[in-house]
């Protein structure tokens, strides 16, 4: 099975301006690897590492050490982004142009052909039911219709990696349910998809295997079902890993 | 250059859908004729006045659009976050720098050419002459300007988080050049040490603005600029624009963006 | 309890009214820009002073095409100018006037700019003389006591441009602002003589003008002696040419009180005494 996703002794440290050059490390020495065909969770509490990760990933951060590929390619370099697809957590789109001109301006940046744009266009807004408002500038949707342009942009150059980076929070139940149903239609199709969330249930429902990670450390990788053996759920198994045991209400 | 013309179509997209052109050209037109419709003893072969009001204002004009459009790309981008999605594809920040300059070049050179246009069209009403020659010059070398005004607005925007910091600083800085720049070293003599080295160094090294603008060619009917000095003074701008793009790839390149 | 919004801004906007009504009779006597009589004195107050020199120098800039020293070049002209006369040198008009403000080249960069701006130094004429008025039209606008604006304007529109009816009217315009000045008078003057013919009008504006400027303090007498020099001497001329060769020598005898050269007007009034010898016997008389 070959490895999409792999980060070797990934060190991120943040020197603070305003506290005498401090240093803060983000991430230990994190290694880590995705396959080919997997649905891959990376969990872990706020600040335990999950956004640096997906930054070094994305190209938007160096790491202070160590690498991250994808594909086999080194993340600082552009082409390694070419066969990937990335959901932010929140909608970050350009709100002057309408959904059909955002999407062939991607298109465009991944090189597609014009033949093919035209193709696969339509085809995205199909799928995340966009058609009837492709010509209205995306300033003028409601939020709901903003997380979808968002999924269409991911999926324009039909990736073999999706990054989502908590793809389901602020989502309503429809669009949870949309993002749900595209990860597993993805994964049918043999694509293979690594997200960050804090949704453990969900996590659970969708994921061949997932990673926790703590305080920039690695604590735990391995499938749902592995990981939560001798606990009632996935829930108290990341609990108990990183520190943190649950108390009944008084 | 398919991903370079990409990001370049967004920012041209932008420009003339938030509509500072529009206002702006409507503005020139608007002084423009009200300057022309105004009675000078009954003479109404006077023009020069007219076009001299009306480059001042294609000036203005361009230089607020250039300067005002350039400085909110890269700011706008992070605080918006469309970086994000953006850096997530096969594209490089080079290209991306890259991209934005030919957006805001191409945007500015195609409100020059609408400017340029109504410029001929109301000094041609009135003097009955073309002298299209000399607007191409004027036009061409104004752009070449703006190029570099606009690679280094480039540049001030990735090191000011805030667009009106960097449009202020940069209105200072084109206006002072367009203004003395020529005049730096008759003034640095006139100072003593140190501040006349201080003068003469600057005098020596910033880009001299002030050699692409041809409105007083235009204005006072002069004969072309010879095509060899055109040729130098483009030139001379790709060399400056080539530095200012090259500073602010250097400083985008380095800048860490987390989401 | 609970006030309506409504209620809030019928109390200020009467409370406005109130106060407006009480404040516009003294706020009449804090500025006399309210009292200007035009829209940039409105505008500006004095300050409109400062853009009517800039437009006056806009005319000069225009009637040079463009070549035209900057406030840079001036300054250092005037450093050379004190440099040359601290070691004895004086140059003439002629000097000045074929003297190349931009000089040689200071370095490459000065040498390469100078393909992008105006280095030849031409004269507007053949009736371009008209691109200035503009200019000169909003000097005056501005500053309606300039008063070479009137002149210099009305010179251009009658010697230049053939256009006497436009000059007398701007002349008059700037005698209605300005009923004192001798060098409007002397300007206007001139026009009826050289361009309307008419020397009885031109010799009473002058003569007019020369009253003014006897009323005039002796300090202002003093400053301003030139222009009593150019009219007794063009009112010399008009007698010498009408035959009054009496009032002729008169009026250059007043002349010779505030001439540069009087040596060269003695010479006139004794080519007039020979005529006159040859004739009438001199009469002093009373110029008014």
């Amino acid at each position: 099975m070959s490895v999409i996703l792999k980060t070797d002794k990934l060190r991120v440290e943040f020197t603070s301006r305003e506290f005498r050059q401090a240093t803060k490390t983000a991430l230990v020495s994190l290694d880590l690897e995705v396959n080919a065909g997997e649905v891959f969770g990376f969990l872990g509490p706020n600040g335990a590492g999950k956004t640096t990760t997906m930054n070094v990933l994305l190209g938007f951060l160096p790491p202070t050490s160590g690498a991250a590929y994808l594909f086999g390619i080194d993340v600082r370099q552009p082409i390694a982004r070419q066969r990937i697809g990335y959901l932010p957590e929140m909608t970050y789109y350009y709100k002057f142009l309408t959904a059909d001109e955002l999407l062939r301006f991607y298109a465009k940046i991944f090189g597609l052909s014009r033949a093919d744009t035209d193709k696969r266009i339509p085809e995205l807004l199909k799928l995340v039911e966009l058609e009837h408002a492709a010509r209205r500038p995306i300033k003028s949707y409601s939020k709901g219709m903003q997380q979808r342009v968002g999924l269409a942009q991911a999926l324009i150059n039909n990736p073999d990696l999706l990054v989502l980076d908590e793809p389901t929070s602020g989502l309503d139940p429809l669009g949870r349910m949309k993002v749900r149903e595209i990860i597993e239609r993805l994964k049918n199709e043999g694509k293979t998809v690594f997200f960050s969330s804090h949704e453990l249930g969900e996590v659970e429902t969708v994921c061949d295997r997932v990673a926790i990670i703590h305080q920039g450390e690695l604590k735990a990788v391995g499938s749902v079902e592995d990981i939560s053996a001798g606990h009632a759920n996935l829930e108290q198994a990341f609990l108990k890993i990183v520190g943190v045991q649950s108390q009944p209400l008084p | 250059m398919n991903k370079i013309i990409a990001v370049a179509g967004v920012v041209i997209k932008e420009l003339y859908r938030r509509k500072d052109f529009y206002v702006l050209f409507v503005l020139t037109a608007l002084l423009t004729v009200a300057a022309g419709a105004v009675n000078f003893f009954h003479d109404e072969k006077i023009v020069r006045y007219v076009k001299d009001i009306c480059l001042l204002l294609i000036w203005v004009s361009a230089l607020v659009i250039a300067i005002v459009t350039t400085a909110r790309q890269i700011p706008a981008e992070r605080e918006a976050r469309t970086i994000f999605p953006l850096l997530a594809k096969p594209v490089s920040r080079a290209q991306v720098i890259a991209g934005k300059f030919l957006g805001c070049w191409l945007a500015t050179g195609v409100a020059l050419v609408v400017f340029y246009f109504f410029f001929a069209i109301i000094t041609g009403s009135r003097e009955q002459i073309w002298p299209v020659g000399m607007y191409l010059q004027a036009m061409w070398l104004q752009w070449a300007m703006l190029a570099i005004v606009i690679a280094m607005v480039l540049l001030g925007s990735i090191y000011f988080a805030a667009p009106s910091s960097t449009s202020t600083i940069s209105f200072i800085v084109v206006v002072g050049i367009l203004g003395i720049g020529s005049h730096l070293k008759t003034i640095a003599l006139q100072q003593a040490e140190p501040m006349q080295f201080i003068l003469t160094v600057i005098y020596f090294v910033m880009p001299h603005l002030e050699w692409f603008d041809l409105r007083d060619f235009v204005v006072y009917d002069q004969t072309l600029v010879s095509w060899m000095a055109l040729a130098l003074a483009t030139g001379y701008a790709v060399v400056w624009t080539g530095f200012f793009l090259f500073l602010a790839w250097l400083g985008f390149s380095r800048k860490n963006l987390t989401t | 309890m609970k006030i309506s919004p409504l209620l809030v801004l019928t109390a200020l906007l009467a409370l406005a009214f109130a106060l407006a009504t009480g404040l516009a009779s003294r706020a009449e006597g804090w500025s006399a820009r309210t009292k200007s009589d035009n829209v940039f004195g409105m505008m500006f107050g004095d300050g409109r002073k400062l853009f009517a020199n800039h437009f006056f120098t806009m005319a000069d800039v225009y009637f040079h095409s463009g070549y035209y020293p900057s406030v840079f070049d001036k300054h250092a002209e005037e450093q050379k100018e004190i440099i040359s006369a601290s070691h004895g040198k004086k140059e003439t008009e002629e000097d000045e006037k074929n003297e190349d403000f931009l000089g040689k080249p200071k370095d490459w960069i000065d040498a390469f700019g100078r393909h992008f701006r105006i280095t030849q130094h031409t004269h507007l004429e053949s009736h371009n003389e008209r691109e200035i008025l503009p200019w000169l039209r909003l000097a005056a606008d501005l500053d309606p006591q300039k008063i070479e604006t009137y002149t210099v304007g009305a010179f251009f529109l009658r010697e230049h441009l053939g256009r006497t009816q436009e000059a007398e009217a701007f002349l008059r315009e700037g005698l209605r602002n300005n009923p004192d000045s001798c060098e409007i008078l002397f300007e206007l003057g001139r026009l009826y003589r050289d361009g309307l013919h008419d020397t009885t009008r031109a010799r009473n504006v002058w003569e007019l003008g020369v009253r003014k400027y006897l009323l005039r303090s002796p300090e202002q007498q003093k400053e301003d002696s030139m222009i009593l020099d150019e009219l007794a001497v063009n009112l010399a001329r008009l007698e010498e040419d009408a035959g009054n060769y009496g009032q002729a020598i008169n009026w250059f005898h007043l002349a010779q009180k505030v001439s540069p050269n009087p040596g060269a007007l003695q010479k006139q009034i004794d080519d007039l005494q020979k005529k006159l010898d040859a004739g009438i016997p001199v009469v002093p008389q009373k110029l008014f």
